[in-house]
């Protein structure tokens, strides 16, 4: 048994970074180079060589090869390497992974993971204290922030998050099967020409929303009538046949393949997708869908000191507009918008990337209070399918 | 008489035709059976010559060498194989050490609890795999033990063990005492006998179940699943990339570990065979 | 013979020490803890505590009686359904194998030698919506025109039964091998027609390997959830699919936990009952 803990140790050694990292070059970059006093007690001033990033799929610029030009431009700055993983499809998913080495103190090897306000899981990390402080002194760009993320409910002072896109949850249709786009919640629910071919989301915040608004409720304000409602209509489809599956981010296989007619999915998945299917396309329901942010946080054991560096680096309005050209969900960073206008100026005009009032006024944030409803969380999981 | 003499032989070829087919139809029908088994390998590595566009490697769209000249390519893919590899590694020397000396505690002595011994031996292979890590994990949860690499290494043994003892046993089941006998007869000590004699004769069962324990373990992803904490098997490298598409690199390395395992498993029993022919020309 | 006398000693035990006590440490007290588990009550949110909460066990039977149901019809399906493919095949390279019977077994095995979940995908592009195989069956009309394969049943069992037809096979040729070929030939001599001499010889002689076959096939795929999750939609689910969701994603351990033991017992109960049935004892030999 030793030989193995020996070996544990150093596997976790090699693979972790924080406490044990050599320290890697320092910040060369301008705003990066902040001495002074440090934010909180384990502010670490030296970069780790390695940045260890869990992300969803779909979620950071490529191009032709795959690469990644905003991480390697990090890299190129800073000499910190980017470990890049897409392993998040889903927020209870993945929570449940996590949590169980974060309640035994265990670190999860990460240093930012990326989870969706519209759950109930950044507030869940933080408030069971698994996240780690910003390290503010090193994110001066911070000031970046659109003023309307700037006090969200789960952390009024952003001590432990920063937003990484928002996005809008929609419609997407494969326009060989259907040959319009679908952007009626009616069509998706009740055509018989697209029964079986159809998945609605696993995350409740989206699914209801985008029901209830065609119902003619107000997902900001969730009541119990207005929840079965939506429920209900969904559970007929279900029962009927008309919805396939309930699905995280794993639609965008089926929907590729020709699988999925169409589907409940987020605003900028599609335009990646595209490379594999060209006849696939978004759009945001008539009546309307809900606006989430996905924020970056730091689990504890993660290096809060390169993960900050790291946030600096995307609030740069320039590296923010790359990421809004390469990913096409909407930037929380102000100024991304006029820098976008030089880098693809039909991005930047488009209002599902860069919402204007009117495509704002037909979205709406869930009401968080019913998140934390476990009445509805438990009706939720067993409609899904456990 | 001449009619007779005409239509006589027709009869004969009918029958002919279908005996042929009667004869026939079941090698016809397990040649449809090995096509049926093998049609997802095939696809599988043919997939992994695949050159897809975008993410997704469900349409053919062009043969390429790229996946397998470049097969870590992929981020993660390289550690969850040499995690799998080491984990594979210790649990089957380990499965195998403990599960030959219960397999000859079986066969050769005779002592109360045999039948519940054997029992115990079952169960595992008896219990649906998402009990058996479920359970394991509850063991975790409640120790406080961190899950991780130890964790994989010591369910992994766990499961393995029966597998190892029903093929030792077999093997064992099957063993001449008398040559033993013999060699005792002619003067070695019991440890030398063992040695030189049993030993030999018992490593192709021995080996046979390492390779065995070896392939389970590296197969293995319910139990692993549970128990891994934030490691990443290849099984579990696997799952998580098929929710968002599974690079042709995937299909590389199961292809690759299919030859590996098929070719070991074609020398054991050439092996075997030329073995076999030995011992039946020395008799 | 001399060995069994002269070792009545502590060898034995000391040989079996090792691995029963790994056995135990990791098998039978983890089963232990998951009863603990099973008994307690809460959220993961506010903490759970051992309360001798036997609801449980009774919400757990009650809520997921469909997935109960379901798992043991879909793994019955396909443990049949197993046993009528492999039976023809195991016969065939038994009696009729030859020379090349270790080859065609391991052509069997191979199958097992690409990891279970890439088996299952490959599946996954074989019935495909566009794929060949479901436009040949829409053109045949075995299949409406929008008719699809995937996210079906049907896949979700022709996956399980896929995937354990080895467990299914090796043990009915294993037991097929064994017969001695004379014994039909004998009964042909006694003026059997081919089929007597199949059913009254073979097939009866044959039944231990059919006893190990079906409980190695249903007892696994009664517990899987692989399939029903690749292949099949939320009406597909068996109960390891809610298992598997309670204990990793919905971080609800007590019923999970009860759950898993009744889906044991269940086995268990419908294993004792078979055998019964089959009046076989080679359980545990």
């Amino acid at each position: 048994m030793t030989d193995l803990t020996r070996l544990e140790l150093i596997r976790r050694a090699a693979l972790g970074g924080a406490a044990f990292a050599i320290p890697g070059f320092l910040a060369a970059c301008g705003s990066d180079d902040e001495s002074g006093a440090g934010t909180t007690a384990t502010a670490k001033k030296e970069l780790a060589a390695t940045l260890r990033f869990s992300n969803w799929p779909l979620y950071i610029d490529r191009d032709e090869n795959k690469k990644s030009p905003s991480l390697e431009e990090f890299t190129q700055k800073t000499g910190v390497k980017v470990s890049y993983v897409e392993d998040i499809n889903d927020n209870a998913t993945y929570f449940g992974k996590i949590q169980r080495p974060l309640s035994q103190g265990q670190s999860i090897d990460r240093d930012i993971i990326v989870l969706t306000d519209n759950s109930r899981f950044p507030g869940l990390l933080i408030s069971k204290e698994w996240a780690e402080k910003l390290d503010k002194s090193a994110i001066p760009n911070m000031a970046n922030l659109q003023d309307s993320l700037k006090k969200p409910s789960f952390d009024p002072d952003r001590e432990y998050s920063l937003p990484w896109q928002s996005g809008m949850t929609g419609i997407a249709s494969n326009l060989k099967l259907t040959k319009t786009p679908v952007t009626s919640v009616d069509q998706l629910l009740g055509d018989s020409k697209l029964k079986g071919k159809v998945t609605l989301l696993t995350e409740m915040a989206d699914t209801m929303s985008v029901v209830m608004l065609a119902n003619g409720d107000d997902p900001a304000k969730v009541d119990d009538a207005a929840f079965d409602r939506a429920f209900k209509r969904i559970q007929r489809a279900v029962d009927s046949g008309q919805v396939r599956q309930f699905t995280g981010n794993e639609y965008t296989g089926p929907l590729t393949r020709g699988d999925l007619a169409a589907c409940i999915s987020w605003s900028g998945d599609v335009v990646q997708l595209t490379v594999d299917n060209p006849k696939l396309t978004w759009n945001l329901a008539d009546s309307g869908g809900d606006i989430w942010t996905d924020n970056m946080l730091i689990p504890k054991g993660g290096d809060a000191y390169t993960a900050s560096t790291y946030m600096n680096f995307v609030y740069d309005p320039k590296i923010a507009a790359q990421l809004a050209v390469g990913i096409n969900y909407v930037s929380p960073v102000k100024g991304a918008k006029a820098e976008a206008m030089k880098l693809d100026p039909k991005v930047a005009d488009n209002p599902l990337i860069f919402p204007d009032e009117e495509t704002l006024s037909k979205t709406v944030i869930f009401d968080t209070k019913a998140l934390s409803n476990q009445d509805y969380l438990e009706k939720w999981q067993n409609l899904i399918g456990a | 008489m001449s009619v007779a003499a005409q239509t006589a032989p027709l009869p004969r070829r009918r029958a002919g035709v279908l005996a042929f087919l009667r004869a026939h139809a079941l090698t016809a029908y397990a040649i449809l059976a090995f096509v049926y088994l093998l049609l997802p390998i095939a696809v599988a590595i043919a997939f992994s010559f695949n050159s897809p566009k975008g993410r997704f490697n469900y349409t053919w769209q062009g043969f390429t060498l790229d996946n397998w000249r470049h097969w870590d390519a992929v981020a993660g893919l390289r550690d969850s194989i040499v995690l799998s590899i080491q984990v594979a590694a210790i649990s089957s020397v380990v499965a195998t050490a403990l599960g030959t000396l219960i397999a000859l505690a079986l066969v050769r002595y005779r002592f109360g609890g045999r039948g519940s011994t054997n029992f115990l031996i079952f169960l595992p292979m008896s219990t649906p795999e998402i009990v058996l890590g479920a359970s394991l994990l509850a063991l975790f949860l409640n120790l406080q033990f961190a899950t991780g690499f130890t964790t994989i290494v010591i369910s992994h043994i766990m499961f393995n063990i029966s597998y190892v003892v029903v093929t030792v046993k077999a093997r064992l089941v099957g063993f001449d005492r008398h040559l033993e006998e013999a060699a005792m007869d002619l003067g070695a000590n019991e440890w030398t006998t063992f040695r030189k004699v049993t030993l030999p004769l018992i490593a192709p069962g021995i080996l046979a179940a390492l390779f065995l324990a070896f392939a389970l373990s590296v197969d293995d992803f319910v139990i692993t699943y549970f128990n891994a904490g934030s490691e990443t098997t290849f099984p579990l490298f696997v799952w998580g990339a098929a929710r968002v598409g599974a690079p042709p690199q995937v299909n590389v390395i199961g292809t690759a570990i299919f030859v590996l395992a098929l070719t070991a498993m074609t020398a054991n029993i050439l092996l075997q065979t030329r073995r076999a022919r030995q011992l039946k020309g020395a008799a | 013979m001399a060995w069994f006398h002269r070792h009545k000693g502590l060898t034995p035990y000391l040989l079996l020490a090792p691995g029963l006590a790994w056995l135990a440490a990791f098998f039978v007290v983890p089963l232990g803890f998951l009863a603990y588990q099973s008994l307690q009550s809460g959220t993961f949110d506010f903490g759970f505590s051992f309360t001798w909460e036997l609801y449980n066990y009774w919400d757990a039977i009650s809520r997921y009686r469909d997935h109960l149901v379901r798992s043991f019809v879909y793994a019955g399906l396909a443990t049949v359904i197993a046993l009528v493919v492999s039976y023809p095949l195991a016969y065939w390279i038994a009696f009729r194998g030859g020379r090349w019977k270790n080859f065609f077994l391991l052509l069997i095995i191979a199958p097992f030698f690409v990891t279970y979940l890439i088996r299952t995908l490959a599946w996954q592009t074989i019935l495909a919506d566009e794929g060949t195989v479901v436009g040949v069956l829409r053109d045949l009309h075995i299949l409406e025109p929008d008719g699809r394969l995937l996210a079906t049943s049907t896949a979700v069992v022709a996956g399980i039964t896929y995937n354990f037809l080895p467990f299914m096979a090796l043990p009915l040729y294993v037991a097929l091998e064994q017969i001695d070929p004379r014994l039909i030939e004998a009964a042909q001599d006694l003026y059997a027609s081919r089929a007597k001499a199949f059913l009254r010889v073979t097939l009866p002689l044959s039944l231990p390997g059919v006893f190990a076959g079906t409980l190695l096939t249903f007892i696994p795929a009664a517990g899987d959830f692989i399939n029903a999750q690749l292949l099949g939609t939320p009406n597909q689910h068996m109960i390891g699919n809610v298992i598997q969701s309670k204990f990793l994603e919905l971080i609800d351990y007590p019923e999970a936990a009860a759950l898993s033991f009744v889906l044991m017992a269940f086995i268990l109960v419908g294993v004792f009952a078979y055998s019964r049935a089959l009046g076989s004892e080679r359980l545990t030999g």
